[in-house]
């Protein structure tokens, strides 16, 4: 770990871009890994809207591609952060945990671990709570 | 804290507003002080009369004339973008403010956002 | 190094409405942070013109897309230097 000259910082990161249509998660997973690096805390990775497919267990790419979902898992992973998918935008684009399959009686779940399903109400904290707050974006809705 | 939750895309056609708008409202509703500020195409989320019965949607003129009731702290428009959608003060729902989107602006809040 | 007001992220490319936007929207305080797509705006440095403050852009993402760029108009920064950036200034806004 390189030493800091200042405090280290919490970052909350919102992830609101898809990967395969966006390069939000790849951004953002170079943000946190240097964040990571450079002695910061993550608080946790937030999805929202589009962002959410990113905690989809089902995503295949071809296997020369980057499986941005796997690498994302690894990193939570790996450093205990929470990923946490918000429950509107997730219920909405069919991302579904094992929780809201029995509440909806649907025929599957898809949420890839360590990822989870909550509400905005993660956000707010987070607002309140870490340092930063960074947002990756879609590069062409608007 | 306070937080300016930006809108620029316009209602219906797709989603982001919805979203940006939920943000908002969830701000609200943990007492979190919260403006709404529409740009560009968003501002045509202002326009009176919206009936999208047609297209099976709720209307967002609707929701957002809850958004004081919710404690939204103000609905902000630019000025500039009103005009261009041809959107005069009497055009426009209740309770928005035309306003120059600059730095001043941005600078009153603690934190921005958009919802994508 | 001077204090920044707000970091302005941008990722889109300059013909993306949010890109003009976001370049009215900054003080002489602020500081631009262009990624992913926004750092095309390196090869239009004319639509650039009104910006004060310094502007940053991401390596990888320059590289990425065969660009080099001149030092004196804008500061290449890696993810370290981005990071770095978000805890420098005072807010960060991403568009």
């Amino acid at each position: 770990m390189t030493m800091q000259h200042s405090e280290p910082f919490s970052f909350t990161i919102v992830i609101t871009g898809a990967p395969y249509s966006s390069q939000a998660p790849q951004t953002a997973i170079g943000f946190a890994r240097a964040a990571l690096a450079s002695g910061h805390r993550i608080d946790r990775i937030f999805l929202y809207g589009d962002g959410v497919h990113l905690a989809s267990a089902l995503s295949s790419p071809p296997s020369d591609e980057p499986h941005w979902p796997r690498e994302w898992s690894q990193l939570l992973e790996a450093h205990d952060i929470p990923g946490i998918a918000c429950i509107a935008s997730a219920l909405r684009r069919g991302l579904v945990d094992e929780a809201e399959k029995k509440r909806y009686e649907l025929s599957a779940h898809n949420v890839r671990a360590p990822f989870v399903i909550a509400g905005l109400g993660e956000w707010v904290e987070a607002g309140l709570r870490s340092s930063r707050v960074i947002y990756f974006h879609g590069g062409s809705g608007a | 804290m306070s937080t300016l939750v930006v809108i620029d895309s316009a209602p219906y056609g797709d989603w982001t507003g919805r979203e940006a708008l939920d943000m908002a409202f969830s701000l609200a509703a943990f007492d979190q002080p919260v403006t709404l500020l529409f740009l560009g195409a968003g501002v045509n989320w202002l326009r009176k009369g919206q009936a999208p019965e047609g297209i099976s949607q709720k209307s967002v003129e609707k929701n957002l004339s809850a958004a004081p009731i919710f404690g939204v702290e103000g609905l902000l428009a630019d000025g500039r973008d009103c005009e261009a959608y041809g959107l005069a003060e009497a055009d426009l729902i209740a309770g928005v403010t035309r306003v120059d989107v600059g730095s001043d602006l941005l600078h009153q809040y603690t934190h921005t956002v958009f919802a994508g | 190094m001077a204090s920044i007001h707000t970091l302005h992220i941008l990722n889109k490319s300059p013909d993306h409405p949010r890109f003009q936007r976001c370049l009215t929207a900054l003080g002489p305080e602020d500081a631009l942070m262009l990624i992913e797509n926004g750092v095309l705006a390196t090869t239009t440095a004319g639509r650039l013109a009104t910006v004060s403050g310094q502007i940053y852009a991401l390596s990888p993402d320059l590289e990425a897309r065969g660009l080099q760029v001149d030092d004196s108009t804008f500061v290449p920064v890696d993810y370290e230097g981005m990071v770095r950036l978000t805890t420098e200034a005072g807010q960060v806004i991403s568009w």
